[in-house]
């Protein structure tokens, strides 16, 4: 508990004030607050249709605020583009998978890398790390449409690593993995903290794995959030347990 | 070897196109202009249908901005025609950038229709200024011969072939690639996409700009139909998609091959040509949907993977 108390005064990496979205009548997101330290993996957890997609689809530019803030570092970023958010240091994946199917599997990747490489050619070689990395290796030159949804997977992490984030966002990491590969996946969250990048992982299911892997836990439920804490404190949130971990098709 | 073989392939052909104006006249030289040119129209094409992957039915614009800037500046203003006609290319490149900040807001089929509109808006205000002879049309000094025109369209082609096989290995190439497969992906992962896109489009509109200069000069008296020619555009099109679009040998091989058969079948069955034509085209475009080039290059991998399988112990 002392690593959290230390942290605490120092200001947050990112911080989501008050977001609210709706898509015509449908209220998404509603005065969504959360913040994430420069050392934790946090883990944003509901069910589907919760609004965690939309909230990292907020942070990451893809859609606007209608109200609210996000801020990265201490600066405002709601409204920046995308390209620019990304190159400030937020990376994401997409809960569906999308690969740039034509390209090959290193050309996927360099094109995160080339943020940082001055050349081309020193982006493919950063690629081919980050490939090797999430042990995509030995596929390397094969077009992206040749993987499987597993090997997809991470490859959509090695594309997000590419670009060096201080904070990645993780949607719907877990989702179609056996439970061996939700096992690696969970490793690899957990040895994110080494590399000095911060997490929000959005799980659906798999409670095993969420407490595992976060150090925090925010939990939405349609659109609001409804509880904060760390895993001993969500498991024993009774708001929680009726809204999400008491539904029986809800828990693995 | 293989390597070798390509390269000794390339520098025949631009020996070729070279000499060409030496040994041909009259219908051989303008075949060969006309084979130049819609290679050339072709690879203006590619950069942003084919690499950036907004599939544009509007790209003759600026062919007819150049050719009727060209017209004016040499028949009105007396302009030299090699500078009259790279004002041509500039202006359509200009302009290109206003109407792509519109346009490329449009996606897809959307874009598409929106740059045949587009076309047809551009050919309606063009020909409504009446230094343009509105649709009467606008003659030239007719002091040109043939030669000059096709080596400034042979050499526009070069530079667009020469930019397309730059931009296919370099990092902007790459990024217009990831924003031709998935817009919303590649801009999380750092692209652009707005000025990416804004850019492929000036060049696309730059190569048709600069050759349209060169083909009021080649027809001598230009009108609505032949600077905004919907055939020009349409041909240009399906030469770089039964090339292999998004490749750099792509529109090259499409451009050769159709426009040799189409003059070879005119020749032979004037009549009926189109028809036979049309049927080809059909049933290449059913066989290789992806084009010529990447249904050679499919061909070439598997049969060097297959030899890499054998040569194992």
């Amino acid at each position: 508990m002392s690593a959290s108390t230390r942290t605490r005064q120092a200001a947050p990496l990112l911080a989501v004030e008050d977001v609210s979205l709706a898509f015509g009548g449908v209220q998404a997101l509603s005065n969504v607050s959360l913040e994430v330290r420069a050392d934790e993996i946090l883990a944003l957890v509901g069910p589907n249709g919760a609004g965690k997609t939309t909230l990292f689809n907020v942070i990451s530019g893809v859609l606007r605020p209608d109200a609210g803030d996000v801020r990265f570092e201490g600066r405002s970023i709601a409204g920046w583009a995308p390209h620019r958010i990304a190159k400030a240091g937020i990376a994401r994946t997409y809960q569906i998978v999308r690969p740039f199917a034509r390209l090959s599997v290193v050309d996927n990747v360099a094109v995160g890398a080339l943020v940082h490489a001055p050349t081309i050619a020193r982006a493919r070689r950063d690629a081919r790390d980050v490939v090797t990395f999430v042990g995509l290796g030995a596929l390397a030159d094969r077009p992206a449409s040749t993987l499987t949804l597993t090997q997809r997977k991470r490859l959509e992490v090695a594309r997000a690593l590419a670009l060096r984030p201080k904070l990645l966002l993780l949607d719907e990491v877990m989702a179609g993995l056996t439970p061996t590969e939700m096992d690696g996946m969970a490793e690899f969250v957990l040895g994110l903290r080494e590399r000095g990048i911060a997490a929000v992982a959005g799980v659906e299911h798999v409670m095993r794995l969420v407490m595992r892997i976060s150090h925090r836990i925010v939990v939405l439920d349609a659109g609001r959030r409804i509880a904060e804490g760390d895993p001993a404190a969500i498991r024993a949130n009774p708001a929680v347990v009726e809204a999400y971990l008491g539904a029986p098709s809800a828990a693995p | 070897m293989k390597r070798a073989l390509g390269v000794a392939t390339i520098v025949a052909t631009a020996l070729l196109a070279i000499a060409a104006p030496l040994r041909l006249d009259g219908y051989w030289l303008n075949l060969a202009y006309v084979t130049v040119l819609s290679v050339a129209l072709a690879y203006g094409w590619n950069i942003i249908s084919g690499y950036a992957g907004y599939f544009s039915f509007g790209q003759i614009a600026f062919f007819g901005i150049g050719a009727y800037a060209t017209a004016l500046l040499v028949a009105d203003e007396r302009w030299p025609w090699i500078i009259a006609a790279l004002a041509g290319g500039l202006l359509a490149c200009a302009l290109s950038i206003p109407l792509g900040y519109v346009m490329l807001r449009l996606r897809g089929p959307f874009f598409a229709m929106g740059m045949f509109g587009m076309a047809q808006m551009v050919r309606v205000l063009v020909t409504s200024i009446p230094a343009t002879g509105a649709g009467a049309g606008l003659f030239l000094p007719p002091s040109f011969g043939l030669v000059p025109v096709y080596y400034w369209t042979l050499a526009i082609a070069a530079g667009a072939i020469g930019v397309t096989a730059w931009l296919d290995r370099s990092a902007f190439g790459l990024r217009l690639q990831a924003l031709r497969e998935d817009e919303h992906v590649a801009a999380t992962l750092g692209v652009d996409a707005t000025r990416a896109k804004m850019t492929a489009f000036a060049l696309s509109a730059l190569i048709p700009g600069l050759l349209g200069g060169g083909y009021a000069l080649f027809l001598t008296y230009i009108e609505p139909d032949a600077a905004f020619s919907a055939r020009l555009d349409l041909q240009s099109i399906v030469m770089a998609i039964l090339g292999g679009v998004g490749t750099v040998w792509g529109p090259l091989v499409g451009a050769l091959v159709m426009t040799q058969i189409s003059e070879a079948l005119w020749a032979t069955f004037p009549q009926v040509y189109l028809m036979i034509f049309g049927g080809m085209l059909v049933a290449l475009l059913i066989a290789l949907p992806r084009g010529i080039v990447p249904a050679i290059a499919e061909r070439v991998r598997r049969r060097a993977a297959v030899g890499a399988v054998e040569a194992a112990p």
